[in-house]
């Protein structure tokens, strides 16, 4: 797909006035996503097709899929809410290649990043799920496209990047700043490894806030664009933190959270859907 | 608690020596049961009860009403405990066995999956011959009450998932969506940087029996008094808490050291009444615990925690209590409720979906066998008053000696 549908010129940078520029850019996203779809899993997406918006955000293709979410019976770190099932996502999407920067959140919300932990650079940490979903409407708004939260099972697909075992793109040390290697602090994002489709971060660094309610159990069928109970108590969050073991940050390990809680080690990335 | 009662339920089976034998079977032998009637979608699990007493009896009524399930045999080693059950849950007279044979002669029969509440001692041997059987297995804790029983249980296990069968040990905290939450945020770092924590298991003890125990039958219908059958009550009763502790720290001890011993206890039996043990794990994080069968003025009858400090926050947890993380990134978690009933009902209905799903994963078996073998780790330093390794007990597996010569085979 990357060399048939997306030739060199595809990777369109949007400025802030260049609404036109991207929507003519997103035909052909889209073109290329329904393509991907019909295609199947294997024809992935990834850092080829990616787009880069106002803020500086690169955004890369993950196309319509089926992939099999949760983990492994014997895999090491395994929590019993990763029940392994095949889900289907019928539509592709575009996800950030890093999560929201502090440079990124200043430039959308116009106040600065409310994290103790100071730098451009580092993710964005100290929102809570609200604050997250705020800064997608803010940023939908200036583009003109929409912007949310990936559902846990988008989030899953991305990190996954075709892979099937605990780490995406490399062992723990190489992919995640988690509490072993961290030195409990943020770092700045893309400093290590990216997955196989261009993605950093999605292992450790800063704990990111998906769309869902946290349920205990995924279901075992397989299920078609999954997107979590219809209402909960805590959201769901992924990918571990630089605060957290190395076991937390596997592909399918989830943590619940309270909504309104604003921690140092949580921030989120964005997706971008296709219109 | 309940399954603390005297009124444990004899049962059968033959030498224990045939475990070896089964674990000398092929391995990676996939190989799925017949599909049998019962375990169809919309029919009934057939049930066989290995275990009569006070314990099987209570959680036969709960599998009744709490799922697809239907007992069609049991097995006990004393007839007449036999005869009640099958009274009580409709079981045709020549399915109702008893003796040590019981509950081979009940394996052999039709059946989708066995409910094993015998004692302690005979779980190890029950759950390979059921699995042996090709059955499915609910069984109580502990697994079993010595490391040779451990290895064999843990076989049990392995065979039970190469041959698609669904192997689930009945932990109730495990079952607990608070407690699953607990653990996964401590594993995960949410209490920083572990530094020691405690855990304790305290609840009232058999009253006196002052008559001649010579009888293997009394000694039988009596185990929860005897060490080799009951594996003493820090692996009886306190797996409960050191289970729950483990679970936690996620891995096992490097040694113990303990006192222990029998002060208050009256009548007969030798288990002890009082356990106080120093778990060391790695990285010299420490365990304290603190067990009793003492006294039954305990409020609510039974107190069971773990607690851990860490280096952002401490997690709390009680059995029948309080579930909850403070600190750096709490966990405002909850009540249990009534733990004892409602993690039993969980467990009884995950089996049924297990067992229809044909997930034979068996994710309860390794924790289960290992913190089994803490609180025989515990028991061995206690008794001998001074510190064990892990390493020599692996070495050393030790085996307690029921004494059931003199028992109807």
């Amino acid at each position: 797909m990357r060399g048939a549908c997306f030739s060199g010129g595809m990777s369109a940078r949007v400025t802030a006035g260049g609404r036109a520029n991207v929507r003519r850019a997103w035909f052909w996203v889209c073109a290329g996503i329904a393509w991907g779809g019909a295609m199947g899993w294997g024809s992935a997406g990834g850092d080829g097709a990616a787009v880069t918006n106002s803020v500086g955000m690169r955004l890369v293709l993950v196309p319509a899929g089926e992939f099999r979410m949760g983990s492994a019976a014997g895999e090491d770190g395994r929590h019993e809410d990763e029940m392994r099932h095949v889900v289907r996502l019928t539509r592709g999407f575009r996800i950030g290649a890093m999560e929201v920067t502090q440079r990124q959140w200043e430039a959308v919300m116009g106040v600065q990043s409310p994290g103790k932990v100071k730098g451009l650079d580092l993710p964005v940490t100290g929102v809570g799920w609200a604050d997250a979903v705020r800064f997608c409407s803010k940023l939908s708004e200036k583009e003109g496209h929409r912007y949310r939260l990936p559902t846990e099972a988008e989030w899953e697909m991305a990190c996954r990047a075709g892979s099937d075992g605990a780490f995406s793109g490399g062992a723990a040390d190489e992919v995640a700043w988690h509490v072993g290697n961290s030195g409990e602090a943020p770092h700045p994002v893309g400093g290590l490894r990216p997955n196989a489709w261009g993605l950093h971060d999605m292992h450790g660094n800063a704990m990111e806030w998906c769309a869902d309610w946290y349920a205990e159990r995924l279901g075992r069928e397989a299920t078609v664009d999954p997107a979590g109970p219809a209402q909960g108590e805590a959201r769901v969050a992924r990918g571990g933190s630089f605060r957290h073991t190395a076991r937390a940050a596997r592909s399918a390990a989830r943590q619940a959270i309270t909504p309104s809680y604003q921690y140092d080690h949580v921030g989120f990335r964005v997706v971008m859907e296709c219109e | 608690m309940k399954d603390n009662a005297d009124a444990g339920g004899g049962v059968s089976v033959g030498r224990r020596g045939f475990i070896s034998g089964v674990a000398g079977l092929a391995a990676f032998n996939i190989m799925r049961p017949a599909v049998a009637l019962g375990t169809e979608q919309n029919s009934k699990i057939e049930l066989g009860m290995i275990g009569c007493g006070g314990r099987g009896t209570w959680i036969a009524s709960l599998f009744n009403e709490n799922g697809p399930y239907q007992f069609v045999a049991c097995a006990d080693y004393f007839p007449a405990r036999a005869a009640k059950f099958g009274e009580k849950f409709s079981i045709p007279e020549d399915r109702r066995f008893s003796t040590m044979s019981g509950a081979k002669r009940l394996l052999e029969g039709k059946l989708d999956a066995v409910v094993i509440e015998s004692p302690p001692f005979l779980h190890p041997e029950h759950a390979a011959d059921s699995v042996a059987a090709g059955k499915h297995v609910f069984v109580a804790k502990p697994i079993a009450v010595d490391v040779p029983g451990c290895l064999a249980f843990a076989e049990a296990g392995k065979r039970a998932t190469e041959k698609g069968l669904v192997l689930l040990v009945d932990f109730q905290a495990r079952a607990n969506p608070l407690f699953r939450e607990a653990a996964k945020r401590v594993q995960n770092g949410d209490i920083g940087k572990l530094v020691c924590g405690e855990a304790f298991n305290h609840a009232g003890g058999a009253g006196p029996v002052d008559v001649d125990d010579s009888d293997p039958e009394f000694r039988l219908q009596r185990w929860g008094r005897y060490r080799a059958m009951s594996g003493d009550f820090i692996t009886e009763q306190a797996v409960h808490a050191l289970d729950m502790a483990t679970w936690f720290v996620d891995c096992e001890p490097l040694e113990a050291e303990g006192r222990g011993g029998r002060k208050a206890r009256l009548g007969k039996g030798d288990n002890y009444d009082h356990f106080s043990v120093r778990y060391v794990f790695p990285d010299d994080v420490l365990l304290t615990f603190s067990g009793t069968q003492v006294t039954r003025a305990m409020p609510g009858g039974y107190e069971i925690a773990a607690r851990w400090f860490g280096s952002r926050g401490f997690v709390d947890t009680l059995y029948n209590g309080p579930v909850s993380i403070r600190g750096d990134m709490p966990y405002r978690g909850g009540e249990t409720g009534n733990l004892y009933t409602e993690g039993a009902v969980a467990n009884i209905r995950d089996f049924a979906d297990l067992v229809r799903a044909r997930e034979a994963s068996n994710p309860t078996v390794a924790p289960s066998v290992r913190s089994t073998l803490v609180t025989i780790l515990g028991r061995m330093a206690a008794y001998r008053r001074s510190a064990v390794t892990w390493k020599q007990m692996m070495e050393e597996k030790e085996r307690l000696d029921p004494g059931l010569k003199g028992l109807k085979a």
